[in-house]
């Protein structure tokens, strides 16, 4: 009996080692499969940022240097990726460079940029986040699933979308500037200063609007559903519109 | 030679194109024949006159004098029946036109009365049935069946897109179809619960643009994921 037992014991001990070599030999093999671009490019303080991703992270980060610093994890092999300089403009679409080749798995990027450049940013799906620009575009564009976070941005125009996902936002709404968010199946917060001055177009079926600090008797409420109004001089523009989450504004 | 025959040929020897035989057969019958001569007499006259003028004519002394006589004699002709219908009754607006009025200050003011009323009758009227205010029960039908054609078009166009994006979804990794159907799926969720309320309230104009920012949605989604 206690022979069995130790056997059983032995086997299954056996096994789990077996397991365990398998899945650290895939993993691996799974890191060995991947690629690491790491690069380094001259450019101007207003450089416009430009980003086509497919699928995977996209991260951009403002740095104290005249040149864009391009970090890249590639999940397949063969999958190429081509930075283009043009002018003012640094270009990076990985649809373009691996055309026909249809999903070619995650990239995920990290982009370290001048302060001042505009960032436009799109995938099919994967997380967006953009921390500390200053500059005339900030847009996070995601196809499909993914959460968009922007923090400290301080930029005329700023234009956050997903289907599915987060968005929140925090930096400081421009003079003059123009604020668009829209999820389908997402909370949307937005963080700003408490002296801000804004016009606001806030759309939620689902009646989930909450303005909290920045609320006064001059908006226009439509049941809950809509609310337009201004807080202070209304001298940006924001426009809101969720479909099934929580839309939150915060003082910072 | 018959005198069918020699008038036949009477023509040609006028014009000069007829043969020698015809003309000497021809020549033997008019000697024998008094009212075959007396056709070519007077047939060679009428081209000889003709010859002649060239197509110039006198005029008549008085033409307008003579179309008057015509005239007069064709109408003597004619029965008198016709003559009695061509004079008409004078048309109701001639009579309307013609007639004097003469109305007094209460009959004048009973006219404008009675103007001013079916002007406002046929004007409450119209309103009512072209689509001014007061919605009647059809008006609601109307607007709804123009949201469907306007979704029905818009439909189309996803229509296609989704087309194209059935080629290419094969070849997507499962993670991505995954993300795909379930946005898609969230999309339409929205879709129906605008359609929804739009059923119910056809002016919810909240639900309108809630229904187009859907489906503009789901054209973008399309759009993006066609070329993958």
């Amino acid at each position: 009996m206690k022979t069995r037992f130790l056997s059983w014991r032995s086997s299954r001990a056996g096994v789990l080692a077996v397991g365990a070599v398998l899945a650290i030999t895939a993993l691996s093999l799974r890191v060995a499969a991947q690629q690491h671009v790491n690069k380094r490019y001259p450019a101007g303080q207003n450089v416009r940022i430009e980003l086509k991703n497919i699928s995977g992270t996209i991260v951009v980060e403002a740095w104290n240097k005249n040149e864009i610093r391009l970090s890249a994890t590639i999940e397949s092999k063969g999958t190429n990726i081509t930075p283009r300089q043009i002018n003012e403009s640094f270009v990076v679409d990985v649809m373009s460079d691996n055309r026909g080749r249809g999903d070619v798995g995650d990239i995920n990027f990290k982009l370290q940029v001048p302060a001042n450049s505009s960032v436009d940013l799109e995938t099919r799906r994967g997380d967006i986040r953009v921390a500390d620009i200053r500059s005339g575009l900030v847009r996070a564009h995601v196809s499909s699933e993914g959460d968009i976070e922007l923090t400290n941005v301080n930029a005329l125009h700023v234009i956050a979308q997903n289907v599915i996902g987060n968005i929140f936002f925090d930096g400081e709404f421009a003079t003059g500037g123009t604020y668009e968010f829209r999820s389908n199946k997402g909370d949307i917060t937005i963080r700003i200063p408490g002296d801000s001055a804004f016009r606001l177009v806030a759309a939620s079926p689902a009646r989930r609007i909450a303005l909290n600090d920045f609320w006064n008797n001059n908006f226009k409420t439509q049941d809950g559903r809509k609310i337009v109004g201004d807080v202070g001089d209304g001298r940006s523009s924001v426009s809101v519109t969720n479909f099934s989450g929580q839309i939150t504004f915060m003082r910072r | 030679m018959n005198c069918d025959t020699c008038q036949e040929l009477i023509h040609d020897l006028i014009d000069g194109s007829i043969s020698q035989r015809d003309e000497f057969t021809l020549n033997t019958h008019l000697k024998e024949c008094l009212n075959c001569e007396s056709v070519r007499q007077d047939l060679a006259s009428i081209v000889g006159f003709c010859r002649t003028q060239r197509g110039q004519y006198e005029a008549p002394p008085n033409e307008q004098a003579l179309w008057l006589r015509i005239r007069n004699v064709i109408e003597a002709e004619l029965p008198n029946s016709v003559t009695a219908n061509t004079e008409s009754k004078p048309s109701f607006l001639a009579r309307l036109l013609g007639h004097s009025w003469e109305l007094s200050l209460p009959q004048l003011a009973a006219a404008t009365a009675a103007i001013v009323l079916v002007v406002s009758l046929s004007t409450v009227v119209g309103l009512r049935r072209f689509g001014g205010y007061g919605a009647t029960p059809n008006q609601s039908a109307v607007e709804a069946s123009n949201i469907n054609d306007r979704i029905w078009q818009r439909r189309q166009v996803i229509d296609y897109w989704n087309q194209r994006v059935a080629l290419n979804k094969a070849r997507w990794s499962p993670e991505m179809r995954a993300k795909f159907d379930d946005s898609l799926k969230s999309i339409d969720e929205a879709i129906q619960i605008s359609m929804d309320e739009l059923s119910r309230n056809p002016h919810d104009e909240i639900s309108e643009q809630m229904l187009n920012e859907s489906l503009d949605y789901k054209l973008t989604l399309l759009k993006d994921f066609s070329d993958l």
